[in-house]
């Protein structure tokens, strides 16, 4: 008889989805499915507005990574106006874009994803979750609030608020930098940098637990895309995408976002409000591919910072070639973050981010406009249509989560497939199917989010779907 | 820092913004006589605040309630919870203190929480007739609270 495993809600991820198993009459794993269960609507509900309005709409999609969203909408607005911003300006959403990594990984590693690592893939579910973690290595709980704190102070100070600031416009921003502002930054460089370098040992010290994981969480052959500078270092802001295949070759390069809606299609599956983004020219879903922290690393020769290009040497020596196995993840979340303090240090070091001059103006040059930018789970795409008066008439997001959609069921089957046997199941299997989903960090609805312990429910059911079994945790 | 003021809530929801408005005149009052006073307003109270509350010889939490009749003021002084909680983003007065102590060893000599028992928290901006009658004494209150702390 056919069962089928229900995990809902998934938990410690950002928004509400759930993960359905489905066993055969051998009681091995025949399909598995992650569901993004909630839909949202912003794409049609922006229609009418002004474009201008659009970043500040737009940012209210996320309150983890609103940042993303004003940089990516602003850039279509600026594609709509047809202006190129100020030097300053892109330095200075540089600089939040990158504050906004930091503390957005320092979300996803310590707080989200560092109870699984460090109290145990099989601990006590009640218990796993960042208080104990902080109890039991209070330096590293430090290290995660303190550098939590340090991406949002500077996006508190750059944007006046640490949550949906609204410093970032079309044409630039709305202030320069101060001078108290730069140095108040500078005094907190060393702290944080000091933080990740302890989470790194800390976690090259843990790997060794976690073969199994390794080997099968989201661990196959893959595309990867994400932002790159034309001196093939790291991008996050500005650049534009490359797309690499499994073995590290270069299937497109300089794709901007104009050619990004030319390229990439969407499709849908009927198990999930959200969309499956590819690669047109493959068609689907062979050309589904990965972003993300992972993608980032592989398509980079250098992340362009000292710090953190001796730590992309140590990752590129996991594997020969592209780094597969998404568990590593984390790893790659962590490197981003030492570079994401870094750069900061070397954007506030150059006195050009005084300058006063931070905003082009302009009206409607275009009826069509699109920005992308690199989101902290990956590579995001905003595409507007408006009308003569500047009204927007249509809007479409290509945002990470989908970009990731089909390699996250791909590897939610695969541990699924090596974990569950002969239809057997254990909490901390549970918690290794949901595991493999906090590896992408993927950001669901953006809205609501969950940690520690909520309520687990596994239904099993037979082929005509009539429930046969029930387990709760 | 003498005296760390953290405010709650959301001025979009009716009585939930009073936080808010009574942190506002901590700040006045404090600027007016250069006291050492600092004033966090935040919509929910998260853990990255735990390091200042550590460093903090007391701290005073502001917010409505729910739990106290329409306009109604309490003043109450606050302990670290027992446990560290399996919290989601928001930490009350008490998670907090115990996180400030579970991750920095240490919390404040003293904590009090002001707070004032809301009759409206729907879509809107503005007080509640009870909310707003009631300011006047959570002021006074507030203001003598400071005072103590100071003074401690």
């Amino acid at each position: 008889m056919t069962k089928t495993i229900t995990i809902d809600p998934v938990t410690r991820l950002e928004g509400h989805g759930k993960i359905t198993i489905e066993l055969d009459a051998r009681g091995e794993v025949k399909t598995a499915h992650f569901h993004v269960t909630q839909v949202r609507g912003f794409e049609k509900f922006s229609e009418g507005r002004p474009f201008y309005e659009m970043p500040a709409l737009m940012a209210r999609i996320c309150g983890i990574c609103p940042v993303s969203h004003l940089l990516a909408s602003a850039k279509a607005c600026e594609a709509i106006m047809a202006v190129e911003i100020p030097e300053t300006a892109a330095q200075l959403r540089r600089m939040l874009n990158l504050a906004q990594m930091v503390q957005s990984h320092a979300l996803s590693f310590f707080y989200l994803s560092s109870p699984d690592l460090l109290l145990g893939m099989d601990s006590d579910p009640a218990a796993r979750h960042i208080f104990t973690v902080a109890a039991s290595y209070p330096e590293l709980g430090r290290a995660g609030v303190g550098l939590r704190r340090f991406g949002q102070h500077i996006i508190e100070l750059l944007g006046d608020k640490r949550i949906h600031p609204g410093w970032v416009v079309p044409g630039g921003v709305t202030e320069p930098l101060t001078v108290a502002k730069r140095d108040e930054i500078l005094g907190m460089l060393l702290d944080a940098r000091v933080a990740v370098q302890l989470a790194l040992r800390s976690y090259k010290e843990i790997t060794y637990r976690f073969e199994d994981e390794i080997a099968h969480f989201a661990n196959f052959p893959s595309m990867f895309l994400g932002l790159v500078n034309g001196d093939e270092s790291a991008e996050f802001t500005d650049g534009a995408l490359r797309l690499i295949d499994a073995n590290g070759k270069i299937i497109e390069d300089g794709i901007r976002a104009k050619r990004f809606t030319e390229v990439m299609g969407e499709a849908v599956e009927p198990y999930s409000y959200t969309k499956f983004v590819y690669y047109k020219p493959f068609g689907y879903p062979e050309g589904c591919f990965r972003v993300g922290p992972l993608a980032r690393l592989n398509i980079v020769k250098t992340m362009g910072t000292h710090l953190a290009d001796a730590e992309l040497r140590q990752f590129k020596q996991l594997e020969n070639g592209p780094v597969r196995s998404s568990f590593h993840y984390h790893y790659a979340r962590l490197i981003e973050m030492l570079h994401g303090i870094e750069k900061i240090e070397e954007i506030l070091n150059d006195p050009l981010i005084l300058d006063k001059h931070v905003r082009a103006t302009a009206g409607v040059n275009r009826l069509e406009g699109a920005g992308q930018a690199e989101a902290p789970r990956g590579t995001l795409m905003h595409h507007y249509k408006v009308d003569e008066d500047g009204k927007m008439t249509w809007a479409n997001l290509m945002v990470a989560t989908g970009l990731n959609n089909n390699a996250m069921n791909q590897g939610v089957l695969q541990a699924a497939r090596f974990f569950v046997k002969e239809g057997r199941l254990s909490e901390g299997i549970l918690n290794r199917m949901e595991a493999v989903v906090r590896t992408f960090d993927p950001c669901l609805s953006c809205s609501t989010h969950a940690w520690g312990k909520m309520p687990l429910l596994i239904e099993l059911k037979d082929a005509e779907g009539k429930q046969i079994g029930e387990a709760r945790r | 820092m003498k005296v760390l003021v953290l405010a709650c809530g959301n001025p979009l929801r009716g009585d939930d913004g009073v936080g808010l408005v009574l942190a506002r005149h901590a700040e006045e009052w404090a600027a007016e006589r250069g006291r050492a006073v600092k004033v966090q307003t935040q919509m929910q109270w998260t853990p990255e605040l735990a390091e200042e509350i550590a460093a903090a010889h007391a701290v005073v939490f502001l917010d409505c309630a729910v739990d106290l009749a329409p306009g109604e003021i309490c003043a109450r002084e606050v302990g670290a919870a027992g446990d560290l909680p399996p919290a989601s983003h928001h930490l009350d007065a008490a998670e907090l203190l115990a996180l400030a102590r579970g991750l920095y060893g240490r919390e404040p000599r003293r904590a009090v929480a002001l707070t004032i028992g809301a009759a409206h928290l729907g879509m809107g901006e503005g007080l509640s007739v009870e909310v707003e009658a009631a300011l006047p004494e959570a002021r006074a209150l507030l203001e003598q609270t400071l005072k103590d702390c100071l003074k401690d």
